[in-house]
């Protein structure tokens, strides 16, 4: 990573950011907290957001509303379906060339003009109609609710001496709203009751009318007021309620075909603009990023001064756009990072194939600055522990696919899909020669159903589940001592022991290495050295036949581990550094799990086998249906559960065990300044 | 031989592999599908995240399924001791399956926050699988005749199941740690590295108990 730093004559600066934004080469630098030094403040004032900045604004706010409206006018038909889903047709990439913020602006105006022009008509009258149709469903609840009395409605309204509201109360409220209002007007009142009903909240509640003098009103306003009246408003109707309630449905069903009348015109619309416009919002929001971007400059009276991170490789490349794009009106200078390193941003640079792997480095986290980058080292381990543990040829086919769909279809549009199909397309592949090996075939489905045990042919190489003719009772591997590796799991086991000793090997070099740079040989010997000393001690003891070898190196790498601990903390320490072997070994024994997950898969998939096998045989008639949804859900369900199970042990593998010998991260990730173009292209 | 029949003191291992799994499973599916129903109930497009780490702590009682059927239909000619022992260790290993509860409980938590802290979540909340996997693997040692001595021949196999069961409790507490830890990573993505490597500790034990059910097994005392 380099520092650049350019000077630029303001009238060519536009373009400079432009030519940077499209080419994506660089992470800008906020001068800011620089400027608020007074040394540099003297020379260098702070930057403001360019000028078309705000019309630009103006424009998205315009082309937001018409997107929303587009989209709730969308009809059904052209929404996505799963088809849709699985594959999505990427959007038609606009050509376009614009050379200035200000040929964008007048372009998006007189977009948005046409737009505005064909729509707004349609969509002032959709709103109007909206709010009537509402209207009217509440008029119509009222109406519904006043269908016991047969009375014209124009009476129930105020006269010259009588007030006179209806409404709904709650049933339970009523007969003490009685006797209040009896007692406010000394009983010159008339309550008519409706049939008690339930309303759509779920309350029971009960129509009336109450009639009472004028004088009164404002006390028996606030009496039912207190008691939980609804008050209908019905002062344009006439008639009765049912007359009325005929007339309010004919007029929402006007009102319904009118509004999707609209609502068609504005998807004609729609289809004509809606594309465009996802075009311009682009094109907009680059602009406004441009326009933003000034915020992380300084200024003179004639210059801007710039600073940003450019990747080693690009940097000259940079220096030569910048000074084109300025005519020359401009000096750039590249320097070595004059920042801390947890300051200078890391970009993960890998060859294409091994490339979409950096998702599971980055999950962990990215590498520091100088660290080494880890994305390589993983790929093999991480491929060969999924297949291991998946184990069957069958479900490595179908991982495979899955992986591809993601891959090549839902990758299209998602950087993460794309990644993840790519890394489980590669693990299927292998889980695939995986279970080849280990004769897993949806476990041994082969066995219980067509009465074929592959085990006793030369087809598959070892049986996690038992003997093989490869490695069996009769055939042992071979022995040691009084442990004889004459089956299937101890075999896989001696493997997954002899895996993680060469790959926990490959972490402490490159963890040494890395010490013995930055640190020193004391440090690398005490952290990594001692237990590289331990694996070689056990490699050269097992191969010569010499155990008490082993007995010796960790005697010894004991008592450097309490040396070591005591140089850090005194007695107690040291006393904790003994228990530091325990953790080596956790570390070993940890790959154990490559047994246990691979035991897990072939173990369930048997019983699904044995399970269905039992329904079939048992069952009279529908047991053979029963038994084939057995054995479709049972082989999903294991296929997902340690395809899931699959994936995790083996990033924690590498994320515990590998990284944990020399990888730490922390780094901050390069995140250029690069305009994001889904729906646009541009051509000169 | 304690009964006439070895398949009797099989059958109570089979019973205590699923019987004890299931119920470290069942506690620990309940925390994290208590959290799933809160986080769904918040954004119902979740609903397959929540399933997803609810599935996590259910893999124990698959594994004592698992022992169970291979106790009682594949490796019947084992010794009776070493199943009863597979089936404990299997069994109460399981139990680590309610640490995984709450560890999953809260990378659900936090992912519901944040989709992009999914995988780091993940990772911690498989951590407390570890000491099932333990379980599991020191079953399949008594199981398949690795080794032949009385350390799985007589009552010692029971040793080395309790050791590595027992042991694999400590799975509760590193779920503990790890939900703590997932906390820490949803607001500092750096303290992943210094989160797993205090939620491995508890593992330590683990692999006590995982040492000394091997030793049993070796016989090395006789």
């Amino acid at each position: 990573m380099k520092k650049l730093r350019a000077v630029i004559l303001d009238e060519k600066m536009d373009s400079v950011i432009r030519e940077l934004h499209e080419k994506g080469m660089v992470e800008l630098y906020d001068l800011t907290p620089k400027l608020e030094d007074p040394e540099w403040g003297a020379l260098i004032s702070h930057s403001t957001p360019a000028r078309y900045g705000r019309d630009v604004s103006a424009l998205l706010i315009k082309t937001n509303r018409f997107l929303d409206l587009f989209d709730n006018v969308k009809l059904e038909d052209n929404k996505g379906g799963l088809k849709d889903l699985l594959n999505p047709t990427l959007p038609e990439k606009k050509k376009v060339s614009f050379q200035s913020a200000e040929e964008v602006i007048s372009h998006g105006k007189s977009i948005l003009e046409k737009v505005e022009d064909e729509a707004m008509e349609y969509s002032h009258r959709l709103n109007e109609l909206e709010g009537k149709k509402n209207n009217l469903q509440q008029l119509k609840k009222y109406v519904e609710y006043l269908l016991d009395f047969d009375i014209d409605l124009k009476y129930i309204r105020d006269g010259p001496y009588t007030y006179i509201v209806v409404g709904l109360i709650p049933e339970d409220k009523i007969s003490n709203l009685k006797k209040e209002i009896s007692n406010i007007t000394e009983d010159y009142f008339e309550i008519i009751e409706g049939k008690p009903l339930t309303t759509e909240d779920g309350e029971r509640k009960i129509p009336v009318i109450v009639v009472t003098l004028k004088e009164y009103m404002d006390q028996v306003g606030a009496e039912l007021r207190k008691w939980g009246f609804e008050k209908f408003d019905l002062s344009n109707l006439e008639g009765t309620p049912k007359e009325n309630l005929d007339k309010i449905n004919r007029e929402i069903s006007n009102c319904e075909s009118e509004i999707n009348n609209i609502l068609n015109k504005l998807n004609d619309i729609s289809k004509k603009w809606y594309s465009e416009l996802l075009a311009l919002h682009e094109l907009l929001e680059i602009e406004k990023e441009r326009a933003e971007s000034y915020l992380y400059f300084g200024r003179t009276e004639r210059t801007y001064l710039l600073e940003a991170w450019v990747p080693a490789k690009y940097a000259n490349k940079v220096k030569e756009d910048i000074e084109r794009a300025s005519d020359g009106y401009s000096v750039v200078e590249i320097d070595n990072p004059d920042e801390p390193e947890e300051k200078i941003p890391v970009m993960l640079d890998n060859p294409k194939p091994v490339k979409p792997f950096e998702m599971l480095t980055e999950m962990f986290a990215p590498p520091k600055y100088n660290e080494v980058d880890p994305t390589l080292l993983i790929v093999p381990g991480f491929l060969m522990f999924y297949g291991i543990m998946l184990t069957d040829a069958i479900y490595g086919l179908l991982l495979t696919l899955a992986g591809l769909l993601l891959w090549k279809r839902l990758g299209k549009v998602s950087e993460g899909a794309y990644n993840l199909g790519y890394i489980l397309t590669l693990a299927g592949i292998i889980t695939v020669i995986a279970g080849i090996l280990t004769g897993g075939y949806l476990g041994d489905f082969l066995k219980q159903f067509l009465g074929f045990d592959i085990y006793n042919t030369y087809y598959a190489l070892v049986n996690p589940l038992g003997d093989s003719l490869f490695i069996g009772e009769s055939n042992p591997l071979f022995n040691f001592g009084s442990i004889s590796v004459n089956n299937g799991p101890i075999a896989i086991l001696l493997f997954s022991i002899v895996v993680g000793i060469i790959h926990l090997f490959i972490g402490l070099s490159l963890g040494f290495k890395e010490s013995l740079e930055k640190k020193g040989f004391k440090e690398a010997f005490l952290n990594q050295g001692i237990w590289l000393f331990l694996i070689l001690a056990i490699v050269i003891g097992l191969a010569i036949g010499m155990p008490s070898i082993i007995g010796v190196a960790v005697g010894i790498v004991i008592l450097l581990c309490m040396i070591k601990g005591y140089m850090s903390g005194g007695i107690l320490d040291a006393g904790l550094g003994a228990m530091d072997i325990t953790g080596f070994l956790g570390n070993v024994l940890s790959y154990a799990r490559l047994l246990a997950l691979c035991l897990a898969t072939s173990g369930l998939a048997m019983a699904v086998n044995i399970m269905a096998k039992l329904l079939g045989d048992s069952v009279p008639v529908i047991g053979i249906v029963l038994a084939i949804i057995m054995l479709l859900l049972g082989h999903i369900f294991n296929f997902v559960m340690n395809g899931l199970g699959s994936f995790i042990h083996s990033l924690r593998l590498h994320y515990v065990e590998f990284f944990g010998q020399f990888y730490e991260g922390g780094g901050k990730k390069f995140d250029p300044f690069k305009a994001k173009r889904e729906y646009t292209d541009v051509t000169n | 031989m304690v009964f006439e029949n070895p398949l009797l003191l099989g059958a109570l291992g089979a019973g205590l592999a699923v019987g004890i799994a299931g119920l470290g499973s069942g506690i620990g599916a309940g925390i994290a599908g208590a959290s799933g129903a809160g986080v769904i109930a918040e954004d119902p497009s979740k609903f397959g995240t929540a399933i997803v780490f609810q599935a996590l702590p259910q893999t124990q009682g698959l594994y004592g399924f698992l022992v169970a059927i291979l106790i009682l239909f594949v490796f019947k000619s084992a010794p009776e001791w070493a199943m009863l022992g597979a089936g404990v260790a299997t069994g109460l290993a399981g139990l680590s399956a309610i640490g995984q509860g709450i560890a999953s409980s809260a990378g659900l938590g936090a992912v519901a926050e944040d989709d992009g802290i999914f995988g780091k979540a993940m990772v911690f909340s498989v951590l407390p699988e570890t000491q099932a996997i333990y379980g599991l693997l020191v079953a399949i040692l008594l199981l398949v005749g690795v080794f032949s001595g009385e350390g799985v021949a007589t009552i010692a196999a029971l040793g080395a199941g309790l050791a590595v069961g027992f042991a694999g409790l400590s799975g509760i507490g590193q779920g503990i740690t790890a939900a703590g830890a997932i906390g820490a990573t949803a607001r500092d993505p750096d303290a992943m590295g210094k989160g797993l490597v205090l939620a491995v500790m508890p593992e330590t034990f683990a692999i006590f108990g995982l040492l000394i059910a091997i030793l049993i097994m070796l016989g090395i005392m006789f």
